[in-house]
């Protein structure tokens, strides 16, 4: 079995679950024998062929004819999409000749798609990986499509009609999620169209399944959830950067993530206890005035920001950590809370989140009920066996939750299109 | 008679490195060292040599009728001693040649008037020692970090008999219609008030190089003519006083040497001193040569020189600001009380209104040179790395 896997973030490439989510699948695939050809938004025209484990890390790199180009991916060789603001091959040339190429252009989905796809941000640059991709797919022999959220969707739907291959759409989050509002007409549409064309849809919570089944109006017999799981790339010992129990917000500062849910719960905690210690990692929209409502409340060192975290000191701060709280308005999955946990930091989840689905261990609590949250921190702080006891059940969990197990029901989705 | 006071402020910050939240505890070096002596570098050549060349040579050529003012921070001569040697040792020659005035302030820079008035006290102090340890000098004139001044300061001020004036802004928000130029006495009959002419000083400033000016280019024929023509509506033979109180690196930093800065210096003595009503005069000459009765002035509360509120705003404006000043005063209390005398020093620098200038976030024309002045790309990165050295500093002294 091989699957052509279209997605907009691969590590090295990481700025929030969805990466972390393609790293898990495609490794845990290729670990059940599943091959994977991976086309991800870089300059050149090559893709990745992985035929084992290790090749999800490697990533070596292929020529559409199938020559190896590269035995691994090397930052300085290729180069993503985004990194090279103006295109460096002259777009309109590439649209003429593939237009002219192929009959199959004149339809009106990938014209629909094009329209969509004018100018603009991020746009431009899905426009062009999306042509891009058409034109390798087109020389690989592969299954099943699987593409990962809407900026690898115009891809999927038009390497569907070429290739007549099924087509799998993941769905991490939508511009719902992200947005916290209504978000931008054009990738609603495009989450529409995908959602639409798939031949089914994988949801990471039965939570976003409900919601894709509403507002997409995607027939729920055609929708499985497959819940994230979390790889522990290396386990950190806990060391602690505070003596007091220290509790922390990972994620961007953002509408969808709940920000101002937290510090209102810090402020809450802190007239109870001094014995604590918050911390709030990331950047956002909403960073100035968060910060600013914070200072206004005078909790001098108790409260402090870290600026810009790497993934590796992220992982350090949670290893720093006691407790994490995710009191994301929106949070289709949250795999942030299975890293927290495998650290041993106990995660506080909004209860609508796809995290709060699949395990035990943690709190569940709405995401606007700051009065809860922070009873339960301040017990957690006056009773740090009950504390530890949870950290090592969390830690425990975490580890119980694998990429082999969840790629099991994947591989049935993808046998059912098969042999249909 | 209309005595023109030249007042250069000379100062440098100990800048903070990015100290980020996983150094906390670790007790590493706060200051940007390779920063701060980079900029130090760069001032000394374009600046502080050839500024302290072009004035030395006045006071030699004038002899005595030449005169200015000097308030140089205890954190600008630690660095001048750290990185440019030669820029402390011309600061000296100056004294030695007589003219120049010397004026106490806070060692470090800082707004511990508005939180702590014993440190606000024991810096001024220090500051003194300083200028008697390095230039052998009394100071008698006083003025605060950024001229912050209301009936507070004056009072504090008066703890040190020595001090006779004060500096501060001649803003209208204290003097309302009346001119700068006619001296005050303080509420409390302790100081005489000398004003900053902020329209005359910020043609030099600020204007100088400013092509959309109605006034540019200016001379220093010309604005000796501005000058002479202040003491026109003076009928009563009151002596009056003009202080230019400038930003030293108004020369050669912040105006370069193409704009005709120091030519303009080089020439302006000459051309103010061709008016027969005209001298120089350094602050506490005031002293001898006031010759009437001064108005008594109460300014209740604070104001400064800075941006076009001349209040506190520039270091108090918003939240950040406020929560990284009184944790900062917070915390050198417990110093204090810790008895953690190793640590005094380390956290005096970090008392410097410049690192609290960093976070502020005001927009329009003020913004812009708040921009200038500061090390970081967003006020929020000042708030972020100074709160991180304070925590570490706060486990210091909490023994973790």
């Amino acid at each position: 079995m091989r699957i052509l896997t279209l997605t907009w973030e691969f590590p090295p490439k990481i700025t929030g679950g969805l990466s972390l989510a393609c790293y898990g699948i495609v490794k845990a695939l290729l670990k059940k024998g599943v091959e994977v050809d991976l086309i991800l938004p870089i300059r050149e025209n090559l893709y990745f062929p992985l035929r084992k484990e290790e090749d999800a890390d490697l990533l070596p790199v292929a020529s559409p004819k199938g020559e190896i180009i590269h035995e691994e991916f090397k930052r300085k060789t290729l180069r993503w999409i985004e990194e090279i603001p103006s295109a460096y091959k002259n777009r309109r040339l590439i649209m003429r000749e593939l237009l002219g190429k192929e009959r199959v252009f004149d339809d009106k989905i990938l014209n629909d798609l094009l329209q969509i796809l004018h100018d603009g941000w991020l746009f431009d640059d899905v426009r062009e990986w999306t042509i891009s991709a058409i034109e390798i797919a087109r020389h690989l022999d592969f299954d099943i499509i699987h593409a990962h959220d809407w900026l690898a969707y115009p891809a999927g739907i038009v390497i569907k009609k070429i290739s007549r291959k099924p087509l799998v759409a993941h769905i991490h989050a939508t511009e719902f999620d992200r947005a916290g509002g209504p978000g931008e007409r054009r990738i609603h549409d495009i989450e529409y169209l995908g959602l639409q064309e798939a031949d089914r849809v994988v949801s990471v919570s039965n939570y976003t399944a409900r919601e894709i089944a509403e507002k997409y109006l995607v027939d729920p017999s055609k929708i499985r959830v497959v819940h994230n799981a979390f790889i522990i790339e290396k386990v950190k010992e806990k060391k602690r950067l505070f003596k007091e129990p220290t509790v922390v917000f990972v994620g961007r500062i953002t509408l969808q993530k709940g920000p101002d849910y937290f510090i209102e719960i810090a402020h809450r905690v802190l007239e109870r206890t001094k014995n604590v210690r918050f911390i709030m990692a990331g950047r956002g929209d909403m960073e100035r005035m968060v910060m600013e409502r914070v200072a206004s409340w005078g909790l001098g060192t108790k409260f402090l920001f870290s600026g810009f975290l790497s993934r590796n000191e992220v992982a350090e701060l949670f290893a720093s950590a006691d407790i994490f709280v995710m009191s994301s308005v929106s949070e289709p999955f949250g795999i942030a809370a299975l890293e927290a946990m495998s650290m041993g930091t106990v995660a506080i989840v909004a209860k609508n989140s796809g995290v709060a689905e699949i395990t035990r261990s943690t709190f569940k609590v709405d995401f606007w009920d700051i009065e809860k949250m922070a009873d339960i921190i301040v017990d957690l702080i006056n009773n740090p066996q009950k504390l530890e006891e949870i950290s090592k059940r969390s830690m425990e969990e975490a580890s119980s939750l694998r990429w082999e197990d969840q790629v099991e029901r994947l591989i049935a989705v993808y046998s059912e299109l098969i042999t249909s | 008679m209309l005595y023109v006071i030249f007042c250069f402020h000379v100062h440098q910050p100990f800048r903070l490195k990015h100290y980020r939240l996983f150094e906390i505890g670790k007790n590493l070096n706060y200051f940007d060292n390779e920063l701060n002596e980079r900029i130090f570098e760069r001032a000394s050549e374009k600046c502080y040599l050839p500024m302290n060349e072009l004035l030395l040579n006045h006071l030699k050529k004038y002899e005595g009728t030449f005169k200015i003012s000097f308030s140089i921070t205890g954190t600008f001569v630690e660095q001048a001693y750290l990185y440019r040697p030669d820029v402390m040792e011309s600061f000296k020659e100056i004294a030695r040649q007589g003219g120049a005035e010397f004026i106490g302030e806070t060692y470090y820079h800082s707004l511990a008037c508005l939180f702590d008035e014993e440190e606000f006290i024991h810096q001024v102090n220090l500051h003194s020692t300083m200028l008697k340890r390095e230039f052998g000098v009394h100071p008698k004139t006083f003025r605060n970090t950024e001229l912050v001044y209301s009936n507070r300061v004056s009072d504090l001020v008066a703890e040190n008999p020595n001090f006779r004036v004060i500096l501060l802004e001649g803003t209208e928000k204290i003097l309302k219609d009346t001119s700068p130029l006619y001296v005050r006495r303080s509420h409390n009959y302790e100081h005489i008030l000398l004003f900053r002419h902020y329209r005359l000083s910020d043609d030099i400033a600020f204007r100088f190089s400013d092509r959309n000016w109605s006034d540019y280019p200016l001379t220093a024929e010309k604005f000796a003519r501005w000058v002479a023509d202040l003491s026109l509506s003076e009928r009563e033979g009151k002596n009056l006083y003009l202080v230019l109180y400038l930003d030293y690196e108004t020369f050669g930093e912040h105006q370069w040497k193409e704009t005709g800065i120091f030519d303009f210096m080089k020439k302006l003595p000459e051309y103010l001193l061709k008016y027969k009503h005209i001298s120089f005069s350094c602050p506490s000459d005031v002293l001898e040569t006031l010759n009437y009765e001064p108005e008594v002035l109460s300014v209740p509360f604070p104001v400064s020189w800075a941006d076009t509120e001349r209040d506190l705003s520039a270091w108090l404006s918003n939240p950040l600001q406020w929560n990284a000043m009184k944790t900062y005063f917070e915390i050198l209390k417990k110093v204090k009380e810790k008895r953690k005398m190793e640590l005094m020093e380390l956290a005096r620098k970090l008392s410097s209104s410049d690192l609290y200038y960093y976070m502020c976030i005001k927009y329009f024309a003020d913004g812009d040179v708040h921009k200038y002045f500061s090390p970081y790309e967003r006020p929020e990165d000042a708030y972020i790395y100074f709160m991180h050295v304070l925590t570490d500093l706060e486990k210091m002294i909490e023994g973790e």
